[in-house]
C-alpha cells in the first residue's frame, strides 16, 4: 500500500524537456480555473446579458472611443517614429526630443475639451518644455540612453 | 556605523525630493504611488542604489499620503487606500473644518509611518535570519502561500487564483535559463518571437505597461474629463487638531498595526488596510455614532492604517523577497536594475542598505509631515493640475523608464504599449491585477524551487515531509483557503438575508 502511494507519488524530471515540465503543469492549471470560472461566472454573467440584466465589458458600455483610439494611435506612432527619427541623428537623444514634443502636443490637444487661448497656449508652451526638460535631466545631465 | 558616510546632503534631499512628488500624485485622483514610483525609475538608473532608494521611498511614502487631500476635500479618494478617509473627511470639510481634518490625516499618517517603520526595522532581520535556512521545497511553498493569501483575500477568490496563475504563466515566456540550472530552451511563444522573448518579458516594462499606459487608457477611454472646479473645493479651518487626538490613542496603535499587518500580506493593498482598520474602530469604540458623518476617528483609522502600510509591506520584500503590495513589486524591479536580489540574504549581505533604506523610511515620514501639516493650503491646488497636461508628460517617461531599463531596446517601449492594452484589458474583465503582478514576479522562482525540488527528491512527497516548517506552511495554506471559503459563505448568507428582508 505503502508502496504503491510513493510510486503514485515519484516524479522523474527529464533535463531535456524540463524547460516545458512546470509550464505543462500551470496550462492546466489554468485551463481547470477557466472551465470553472466558465461553469460558474461567466455561463451566469452572459446568461443575464442575454436578459438584459447585466451588459458586456467593453462591448457593451459607453466610451469615448475618439479619445481612446486616438491614444492607441498616438501611442504606435510615437513610439515608431521615436527610432525612425532617432537614426537621424544617433546618439542624441534627438529622436526621443522631437517626436515627444509632437506627442506631447497632440495628446494634449486630443484630451482638451474647451479650446479656449490660454490653454492652447499652456499646451503648446508643456508640450516644448517638459520633453526638453526631460531630455536635457535624462539625457545630458544622467547620460541615459534615448532613441 | 559605516552607513553614516553613506548618508549627503543629497540623500535627504531626494527623500524630501521624492516625498513632494510623491504627495503630487496621490493628491491627484487617479494616480498612484505605484504609478508615481514607475514613472519615476528612470531618474534612479544615474542615482545608485542608495539614492535611487532615497527617492523610491519618499516618493512610496508621499503617495500613499497624498491620496487624502481629495479625499478629504472632494471626496474623491487620491490613492485607492484612502477610500475611507472620504467618509468623515468630507462631511468635516462640507462643515468648513477641511484643514482641521487634513492635519489630523497627516499627524494620523506620520504615525501610522513611524510605528511600521519601527516594526519592519525589528521584525525583517528576524524573519530573515529564520528563513535564511529555508530549502527549495520551503521557498517554493512561501511562493504558494503568499499567492493563497492574495487570492482568499481578493474580492473573489476563484478570480484572483486565476489571476495569479495567468502572472505566473506569462512570467514562463523565454528560456528556462541555464543560470538557474535550466536546459535553456524557450518555451510558450513561437520561432518568430525569439529575438524579442528569448529572456522573456522583461520586469519594469511590464509593471510600467500596467500601472501607467493602462490607467491612462482607462481614462481616456472616460473621455479625460476634468469635472473639478476650484469652486467645490473648501479648505477651512484648522483650529485645535491635537485634541482631536485625546482618548484616541488605542485606536491610532491598533490601527497602525492593522495597516503594517495587511501590509505584510502580499499583494493586499492599502484599501484592504484602512477598510479593516476603519471597520474595526466602528466595531469596537465606545461611541460611533459619529463615524460616516464627520468622525475625526475614521479619519486616524483610515490613515494611519494606510500610512502603516508602507513599512509592512516592505517586510517580506526585504525578508523573503517577495513583494508585499504592487508598490514594492516595482521597487523589486529598482533592486534588480542595481543587479541586487532581495530576499533573505539580503539584510545580512547591504547591511549599509539596509539602515539606508530605514533612514530614509523614517525622514520621508517626517518629511511627509512637515510638507502637508504647514502647506497643505498650497499642495491642495495640485488637484486642479490638468490632465491632458499631465498624462502625456506621464507616456514620455514611461517611455523613458522602459527604453533606458536594458540600455535602448525598443522592443521594451513594445512590451510598454502590449502591457498597457494587456492590463486595460484585464481590468474591464474583472481580474485582478494585484496578483497578476505579484504571480508574474514570483513565476520563474517558483519554476526554478519546483522542479529542483522534484530533481532532487524525485516524488512529490517531498513538499510535505520535507522538514517541519513545510508542514507548518501547509497549514498556513490550508488555514488562508479556508478563511476565503468561511468569509464567501459569510457574504453569501448575508446576501441572502438581506434580499429576504
Amino acid at each position: 500500500m505503502e508502496s504503491d502511494l510513493s510510486n503514485l507519488l515519484s516524479v522523474s524530471v527529464d533535463f531535456e524537456t524540463s524547460h516545458l515540465f512546470f509550464p505543462t503543469i500551470i496550462n492546466w492549471v489554468m485551463a481547470g480555473l477557466f472551465l470553472v470560472i466558465l461553469v460558474t461566472k461567466l455561463i451566469p454573467f452572459l446568461a443575464a446579458v442575454k436578459r438584459g440584466e447585466r451588459t458586456l465589458p467593453i462591448l457593451g458600455e459607453s466610451m469615448d472611443t475618439r479619445r481612446f483610439f486616438g491614444t492607441l494611435v498616438l501611442i504606435v506612432a510615437y513610439f515608431y517614429l521615436m527610432v525612425v527619427v532617432g537614426d537621424l541623428f544617433p546618439y542624441t537623444g534627438y529622436g526621443f526630443l522631437f517626436v515627444s514634443m509632437a506627442f506631447v502636443l497632440l495628446m494634449s490637444l486630443l484630451y482638451l475639451h474647451e479650446w479656449t487661448k490660454k490653454a492652447l497656449a499652456i499646451v503648446a508652451v508643456n508640450a516644448v518644455v517638459a520633453p526638453s526638460l526631460a531630455w536635457f535631466v535624462l539625457a545630458k545631465l544622467f547620460t541615459i540612453t534615448l532613441p | 556605523m559605516d552607513f553614516l558616510s553613506l548618508l549627503d546632503i543629497s540623500f535627504f534631499l531626494l527623500v524630501a525630493f521624492g516625498a513632494l512628488v510623491g504627495i503630487i500624485f496621490g493628491a491627484i485622483p487617479g494616480m498612484t504611488a505605484t504609478m508615481a514610483v514607475a514613472v519615476c525609475l528612470p531618474l534612479t538608473y544615474a542615482l545608485g542604489l542608495n539614492h535611487g532608494l532615497a527617492l523610491l521611498l519618499g516618493l512610496y511614502v508621499g503617495g500613499i499620503s497624498g491620496g487624502m487631500v481629495p479625499a478629504v476635500l472632494l471626496n474623491i479618494p487620491g490613492t485607492p487606500s484612502s477610500i475611507t478617509t472620504t467618509f468623515d473627511g468630507y462631511p468635516m470639510a462640507q462643515k468648513g473644518e477641511g484643514e482641521r481634518a487634513l492635519r489630523v490625516c497627516v499627524i494620523a499618517s506620520v504615525i501610522g509611518g513611524l510605528v511600521s517603520a519601527a516594526i519592519l526595522f525589528l521584525f525583517a532581520p528576524l524573519l530573515a535570519d529564520f528563513s535564511i535556512k529555508f530549502s527549495y521545497v520551503e521557498k517554493f511553498l512561501i511562493i504558494l502561500l503568499a499567492l493563497s493569501v492574495i487570492a482568499s483575500l481578493s474580492s473573489n477568490m476563484l478570480i484572483g487564483i486565476f489571476s495569479g496563475v495567468l502572472g505566473i504563466w506569462l512570467s514562463l515566456i523565454g528560456d528556462y535559463s541555464t543560470t538557474d540550472g535550466g536546459n535553456g530552451k524557450t518555451r510558450l511563444m513561437f520561432d518568430f518571437m525569439e529575438p524579442y522573448l528569448f529572456e522573456g518579458f522583461s520586469l519594469l516594462p511590464v509593471l510600467i505597461g500596467i500601472f501607467g499606459i493602462s490607467t491612462i487608457l482607462l481614462e481616456a477611454e472616460k473621455g479625460v474629463r476634468s469635472e473639478l472646479s476650484s469652486s467645490r473645493m473648501v479648505i477651512g479651518k484648522a483650529a485645535g487638531v491635537l485634541s482631536l487626538f485625546k482618548g484616541r490613542l488605542t485606536n491610532l496603535v491598533r490601527s497602525s498595526f492593522i495597516g503594517t499587518f495587511v501590509g505584510m500580506l502580499p499583494g493586499v493593498g492599502g484599501s484592504a488596510a484602512s477598510v479593516l482598520a476603519y471597520t474595526q474602530e466602528k466595531n469596537l469604540a465606545r461611541d460611533s455614532s459619529q463615524m460616516g458623518k464627520g468622525a475625526p476617528q475614521g479619519l486616524i483609522a483610515s490613515e494611519s492604517a494606510n500610512n502603516a502600510l508602507t513599512g509592512g509591506a516592505l517586510i517580506p520584500l526585504l525578508s523573503l523577497g517577495i513583494p508585499g503590495d504592487s508598490t514594492t513589486a516595482v521597487l523589486i524591479g529598482a533592486f534588480t536594475l542595481q543587479g541586487i536580489q532581495v530576499g533573505p540574504l539580503f539584510i545580512p549581505e547591504n547591511a549599509d542598505t539596509w539602515y539606508v533604506m530605514i533612514v530614509a523610511l523614517v525622514f520621508a515620514n517626517f518629511v511627509m509631515f512637515f510638507l502637508m501639516f504647514f502647506a497643505i493650503k498650497h499642495i491642495a491646488k495640485v488637484v486642479m493640475v490638468p490632465k491632458h497636461i499631465l498624462y502625456p508628460i506621464i507616456v514620455m517617461m514611461c517611455v523613458v523608464g522602459a527604453y533606458a531599463i536594458n540600455y535602448g531596446i525598443m522592443f521594451d517601449v513594445w512590451t510598454l504599449l502590449i502591457f498597457g492594452v494587456f492590463g486595460w484589458l484585464i481590468q474591464k474583465i474583472g481580474l485582478e491585477v494585484a496578483p497578476l503582478i505579484i504571480g508574474f514576479i514570483l513565476g520563474s522562482q517558483a519554476e526554478v524551487y519546483f522542479v529542483k525540488s522534484l530533481e532532487s527528491a524525485g516524488t512529490l512527497s517531498t513538499f510535505f515531509t520535507k522538514s517541519p516548517i513545510a508542514v507548518v506552511l501547509w497549514l498556513l495554506i490550508l488555514a488562508s483557503v479556508v478563511f476565503s471559503v468561511v468569509m464567501s459563505l459569510k457574504s453569501r448568507a448575508k446576501g441572502r438575508q438581506e434580499v429576504l428582508s
